[in-house]
């Protein structure tokens, strides 16, 4: 009498080599990426011998692939943003192309208003700005005497 | 005979610090009894040997996400029971996973070992093992080849506990009446 474990895995024992061998495979290839991986990217990018190919790889090893839906999404993302952004833009340039330029009429409304309101205003004041340019600090005696006077 | 190590003697924490030699022993562990539960759901060794394979390489991958070293066994039978169900998904074959069974059972018979089959039965055991569905096979290999307990499977099937249950008292129920229409 056996139990169905033992029916099944006996039943299944000639995969064994088979097994041992994915099991060889991807400790080789998994352990190997992973020494690779706790090297700096800067130690990588100045070993000539690692080369671009191995970089590249590494990166979408390690960064891109384990992600790849995150990456995905942010790239939908972005290319939303950017179809947006662009549509936006032809908008606005096709507004401005549609207006039409200012008329002589508006133009010298728009001088006079400047000449009234320069009037209005008056001249500016370089004098004081003169004054404060030359204003030097004396030494409190000096100020003390001349109150004095 | 086959020699199968100990839970508490597996070198989960090594496998967690990189260690190769660990994973070496944990994959030895477990690489039959995973090709086992995969080939018996799938039915293709091509296909079995390639999840087993992905199922190793996540398990290196992911091992952080371990939170208990001891259900070990049980997260490992986890990834391969969901590579399983990918595979599954990409050949639209969802709709067998979805099959429902009645829950009402209640008796539910502990030990896989309480079914003892004799040599003369072993093939037409097989046989009837295939001839059940889907569902109920999955949780029945995962009770035959491993022992896990309820809330294991239901762990590793993503399914509740009272599923499970009543998936295996269904399973072992049709199983036993089988083999006796058989003797």
């Amino acid at each position: 009498m056996k139990t169905p474990r033992e029916i099944l895995l006996k039943r299944h024992q000639a995969a064994a080599p088979k097994l041992d061998a994915i099991r060889h495979d991807v400790l080789n290839a998994e352990f190997k990426v992973g020494q690779a991986s706790r090297l700096s990217l800067i130690s990588l990018f100045f070993q000539m011998e690692t080369g671009w190919k191995s970089v590249l790889r590494l990166l979408w090893q390690e960064l891109i692939w384990p992600c790849r839906r995150t990456w995905t999404a942010l790239a939908a993302v972005w290319m939303a943003l950017f179809i947006f952004n662009v549509s936006q833009r032809d908008k606005v340039e096709l507004a401005a192309r549609k207006l039409p330029p200012p008329s002589p009429e508006a133009i010298l409304a728009w001088r006079q208003q400047e000449k009234l309101l320069a009037e209005l205003i008056g001249p500016s004041a370089p004098g004081d700005v003169e004054r404060r340019k030359i204003f030097f600090p004396k030494p409190r005696t000096e100020i003390a005497e001349a109150m004095a006077v | 005979m086959l020699v199968v190590a100990e839970r508490e003697q597996l070198p989960v924490p090594q496998a967690k610090a990189g260690e190769p030699e660990a994973w070496d022993t944990l994959f030895r562990r477990y690489q039959l009894p995973l090709y086992v539960y995969v080939f018996e759901l799938a039915h293709d060794e091509q296909t079995s040997l390639d999840l087993v394979q992905e199922t190793f390489i996540a398990a290196v991958r992911h091992i952080g996400s371990l939170r208990d070293d001891d259900k070990f066994g049980s997260w490992l039978f986890g990834i391969a029971h969901q590579k399983c169900i990918q595979r599954w998904r990409k050949q639209r074959r969802e709709e067998v996973l979805l099959d429902e069974i009645p829950e009402s059972a209640d008796e539910f018979e502990g030990s896989p070992d309480d079914l003892l089959i004799r040599q003369e039965q072993e093939a037409e055991f097989m046989e009837l093992l295939n001839q059940l569905p889907l569902p109920q096979r999955s949780v029945l290999l995962l009770h035959f080849v491993e022992d896990f307990s309820l809330e294991e499977i239901a762990g590793i099937t993503g399914i509740p506990i009272g599923t499970v249950k009543s998936r295996l008292h269904y399973a072992k129920k049709s199983l036993r009446k089988l083999l006796e229409e058989k003797k």
